[in-house]
Parts: C-alpha cells; sequence; structure tokens
C-alpha cells in the first residue's frame, strides 16, 4: 500500500470502475483507500483533494451498508470544505451528514450536524444558517429531546437579532420558553420570557411587549418570579415615560443573566419616544368613560 | 470660714428646726383653724420644694438621675394640681375674722396656684434617637410636658446630633454592604438554577449509557463464557493431538523393533 494519496485515489478508483474483467466493484478495499488518501490529503493539507476523498469514501460506505461510519465521512468533508470557505458547499456537506444520521436513527448527531452547518455558515449565508437552525430544532424536538434544543433557539435568537429581524427573534424565545415548559426548566423559560419582552421594547413595539407580559404573566410562576418583576418594572416603566427607571432597570442583575445578545439590546433601551406612550394610555382611559356600553 | 458662710449654715439650721421654734409655731397657729389657709400654706411650701428640686435637676451632670428628679417633679406637680380644686372650694367659704378683702385676697391666689405650679421647670427627653418622643403612638399614655417642645431641655444638643450622623452614615454603609452582598448572591443563585438544569439534562443520558454499558458488559460476559470453552476444547483436542503423535512413534518403534527382531 503506498502512502502516496494520489496513487491511493487512483487505486481506489480503479477498484469501483466497473470494467469487464470486474463485475462487482470492491467497495471495502476502495473505501479503505479512499480513507487512507483522504487522510494523507488532510495532513498535507490540501483541503479540496481531502474533500473529495472523504466525500467518496462516505460513498463507499454507504456501498457497504454502514450509515454511521458514512455519515461521519460525509462530517469530515464538511469541515474540510468550511477551511476552503465554500459555504454552499457545506451546508450541503453537512445536510446529507445529518440525513445518514437520521438513517441511522440516531436524531442527536443529525441534529448536531445542522448545528455545525449553521455556525459555520452564519456569518456569510444568515438565512440558510435560520434554516439550518429550524431543521437541527424541529429534529431534536420529534425526538423529545428539547432540553438539547435550548442551545441551538439560542443561537438562533442571536442570529434574527443579527439580522435586525426582532418579531422572529422574540418568537423564538417564546418557543424556547414553550421548550424550557416542556422540560420544567423554568428558570431558563423565565430568562427566555423576559428577553422576549426586551427585544420587543428594544424594537420599540411597547404594545407588543405589553401583550407579551400578559401572556407570559398566565403562568403564575413567572408573575412571581425576579424576571417576572423586572418585566413588569420594564414595562410600567415605559408606560410611565420614566427614562431614568428604564436606564437603572437595564443595569440591574436580572438583566445581566440573560443571554449575551439579548444584554446588548437591554443596555441600549430605552430607544426612541418613550414619553408618548403615556398620551397613548390616557387616550384609551378616556375612550371606556364615555363608552357606556 | 467667712462670714457669709456662717450666715448661710445659721439659716440652713433655722429652718430645719423651725418647728421647734415656739413664737413663729404661734403666729402660724392663728390660722391654724383656718382650713384654706393650712391647705395653702402647705401647697405654697410643696411649690418651694418643687422649684429647689428643679434647680437642682437643671445643674445635674448624669442624665440619668435628671430624668429621675424630674419624673418626681412631674409627680409633685400632678398632686398639687389636684389640690387646687379643693383649695377653690376652700376658698369661697366665709370664715369668721376675715375680712373680704382677704377673701378676694384669698381666690386670686388660689388662681393663681396653678399657675404658679406648671411653671415649675422639669423637662421630658430630649430629642435623642432612640430616646421618648411625644407619645405619637398610644392614646391612654401621657406624658406631663404637655406638648411644650420648645423648651431648652428638647433641643439638639450637640451630642445627639452627632449620635444621630453616625448612626446615618453606618446605616449607609451597611446598605452598601448589604447590596453587594444581594448582588452575589443573585449570580450564585442564577447559576445554581443554571447547573439544576444542566444536571436535569443529562440526566437521561446518564441513563442511557448505563444502559448502553450494561448491555456491552453482558455482552462481554456471553463471549468470555464461549471463549473459555473454546479454549478449553481446544486444549483438550490439542492433549488428543498429542495422544496420537505420542501412539505413532510408539507404533513406529514397535515396528522398528520387530524389522529388526525379525532378520
Amino acid at each position: 500500500m503506498s502512502s502516496d494519496p494520489d496513487k491511493l485515489v487512483a487505486k481506489a478508483d480503479k477498484l469501483t470502475k466497473l470494467t469487464l474483467t470486474r463485475w462487482s466493484a470492491d467497495w471495502r478495499n476502495a473505501t479503505l483507500n479512499y480513507e487512507q488518501a483522504a487522510n494523507a490529503y488532510r495532513v498535507a493539507k490540501k483541503y479540496g483533494k481531502a474533500k473529495d476523498a472523504f466525500e467518496q469514501a462516505s460513498k463507499g460506505q454507504e456501498m457497504l451498508s454502514s450509515p454511521w461510519d458514512a455519515a461521519k465521512h460525509m462530517e469530515s468533508a464538511a469541515a474540510l470544505a468550511k477551511e476552503i470557505g465554500n459555504w454552499n458547499e457545506v451546508a450541503d456537506l453537512y445536510r446529507r451528514a445529518s440525513e445518514l444520521y437520521v438513517e441511522c436513527g440516531r436524531a442527536q448527531p443529525a441534529s448536531d450536524a445542522l448545528g455545525k452547518a449553521a455556525r459555520a455558515v452564519e456569518d456569510h449565508l444568515p438565512d440558510v444558517a435560520v434554516q439550518l437552525y429550524t431543521d437541527a430544532i424541529s429534529l431534536l424536538e420529534e425526538d423529545d429531546k428539547d432540553q438539547m434544543a435550548f442551545d441551538l433557539y439560542r443561537a438562533l435568537t442571536a442570529v434574527y437579532i443579527k439580522l435586525e429581524k426582532y418579531t422572529d427573534a422574540a418568537a423564538a424565545l417564546l418557543r424556547l420558553g414553550l421548550a424550557a415548559d416542556k422540560s420544567s426548566a423554568t428558570n431558563s423559560q423565565f430568562k427566555a420570557y423576559l428577553g422576549a419582552i426586551i427585544v420587543y421594547l428594544y424594537a420599540h413595539d411597547v404594545k407588543a411587549a405589553e401583550k407579551c407580559y400578559n401572556d407570559c404573566s398566565q403562568i403564575s410562576a413567572f408573575l412571581g418570579s425576579d424576571q417576572g418583576r423586572c418585566g413588569s418594572r420594564l414595562i410600567s416603566a415605559y408606560s410611565e415615560g420614566d427614562v431614568e427607571e428604564i436606564k437603572r432597570l437595564a443595569q440591574s442583575s436580572t438583566i445581566s443573566h440573560l443571554d449575551h445578545a439579548i444584554i446588548k439590546l437591554g443596555r441600549k433601551l430605552p430607544t426612541g419616544e418613550v414619553t408618548a406612550v403615556k398620551a397613548g394610555t390616557e387616550e384609551g382611559e378616556g375612550l371606556d368613560e364615555n363608552d357606556l356600553t | 470660714m467667712s462670714v457669709i458662710d456662717i450666715l448661710t449654715r445659721v439659716d440652713a439650721i433655722c429652718n430645719k428646726y423651725e418647728k421647734y421654734d415656739v413664737e413663729k409655731q404661734k403666729n402660724l397657729n392663728v390660722s391654724g383653724d383656718d382650713a384654706f389657709a393650712r391647705g395653702y400654706a402647705a401647697v405654697d411650701a410643696e411649690i418651694e420644694a418643687a422649684l429647689e428640686k428643679a434647680e437642682l435637676a437643671s445643674k445635674e451632670k448624669s442624665k440619668a438621675s435628671t430624668v429621675a428628679l424630674n419624673a418626681e417633679l412631674r409627680r409633685t406637680k400632678a398632686k398639687l394640681l389636684d389640690e387646687v380644686p379643693k383649695l377653690q372650694r376652700l376658698a369661697i367659704k366665709k370664715i369668721k375674722g376675715l375680712s373680704t378683702e382677704d377673701l378676694a385676697a384669698r381666690n386670686d391666689l388660689v388662681l393663681a396656684l396653678p399657675d404658679r405650679i406648671q411653671a415649675i421647670p422639669d423637662g421630658a427627653a430630649a430629642k435623642q434617637p432612640g430616646g421618648w418622643g411625644p407619645s405619637a403612638s398610644h392614646t391612654e399614655i401621657k406624658f406631663d410636658s404637655d406638648g411644650r417642645f420648645d423648651d431648652e431641655y428638647f433641643q439638639e444638643s450637640e451630642q445627639s446630633n452627632q449620635f444621630r450622623q453616625e448612626y446615618e452614615t453606618r446605616k449607609r454603609r451597611q446598605d452598601q454592604g448589604l447590596e453587594m452582598i444581594s448582588e452575589g448572591l443573585d449570580t450564585l443563585k442564577n447559576m445554581a438554577h443554571d447547573m439544576n438544569e444542566e444536571l436535569d439534562r443529562q440526566v437521561p443520558l446518564a441513563d442511557e449509557i448505563d444502559s448502553k454499558v450494561d448491555k456491552a458488559a453482558s455482552d462481554l460476559k456471553n463471549t468470555n463464557v464461549r471463549l473459555k470453552h473454546t479454549v478449553t476444547q481446544l486444549r483438550s483436542s490439542r492433549n488428543f493431538c498429542i495422544d496420537i503423535v505420542l501412539l505413532i512413534i510408539i507404533l513406529g518403534i514397535a515396528a522398528y523393533l520387530y524389522n529388526v527382531l525379525k532378520k
């Protein structure tokens, strides 16, 4: 067995090509050769060739009906693609790896693969990253492994915030809250709710923030918790137009325990005009008095 | 000893032994059957004594004794005030040998009595933190000072001011320290909650590992037993082979011997 990766690849190709003399491809040896070649390429830092070799190895393993090894090779290929910087291909390779893992019946590594993919591409292809994260989360939720999904939710929220899609970010946080509720992780749940309220306030959508707070208050434990109290104080500070109070609350320790991205948003509160809200609420009260029905 | 001293001492001694002064008593006894005069004289004497005590109290250095003396003064004043209405009734009665002017005078005297009694200085507690104040809590508890709080005794003394300031500074410092502790506790609480959730997350994983390891262990045990059987079997078959080989050697030797003997 020559250690020269090119020769190995050539040999493996020959083994797999069907010719007159060869009626069935010898996948076992071919796969072995491909793996060796891929490792050699990786050491030599020839990432493109290594990636190709890994892909071939993965195909070989698939033919040998061992999806687990195939998936592993696919992941290595994807990691190398990341080194090259070919982002679309990275996403594709990781997706394939994840599918193979699902074939094995192992949801956790599948979702891990998608998570790695999303993390790799989030700087360059944020939309693709969003899609990857969502898929990863759904994989875990189908398998009832909600607790593993928390990190993915948080990463997803961070991507949304970077994209400035605040409603989506808040929605993601609320879904986090739901997942946390299912696994009775109350601390994470309340932190998620408070985060959602802050995101709404940052987007200067005070009504939505209030509605969000009211919805979350349905859970009595949230009302009495630290985060609930902080949220209620924020909302009341906004409705009274008390900028000092808002600034003070943003520096409080409760908010400092939240996710990084949310802390950054919180410190930047209040955004825009805060006094306008007060007039709005007064108008509402006037209507109520005149409305005798 | 100077003359002044002697005079004072003589005065003091005379006052002390007044009751043995026959002449003076005779004068007093003139008004002896006059109940009013008697009562009035008694009240007068008490007022004088109270005033003396008040003087002493204001000169006192120790606060505790001042407080005690003031309390006594107040008690005396209360008693005297009770006596006043009795005297008033006596004053109106006409007594033989008394002129109308005297009667009027007596009335005035009696009316003047309450004022004189109130005028005896006594103090309530000054504004000290933690000391008494005007009774704000309970309506049944009444202090004798009757709300006169602009008296000198109530003014803030420099000592009490300093005390109060020190108290405030210390309280502020304690509050600061407590705030820092509270923040630290907040962080600890958050970390503890997160650790709790993390452990909760890892419990099913650990269970899975447990079951998988159990399966692997039982598989291994099985394999070991089978391996043992195979190895013993192999060894016995080896023994068997050795037997065969030895047998062949013996046969070979026998054949050789047979050949040799045959020749």
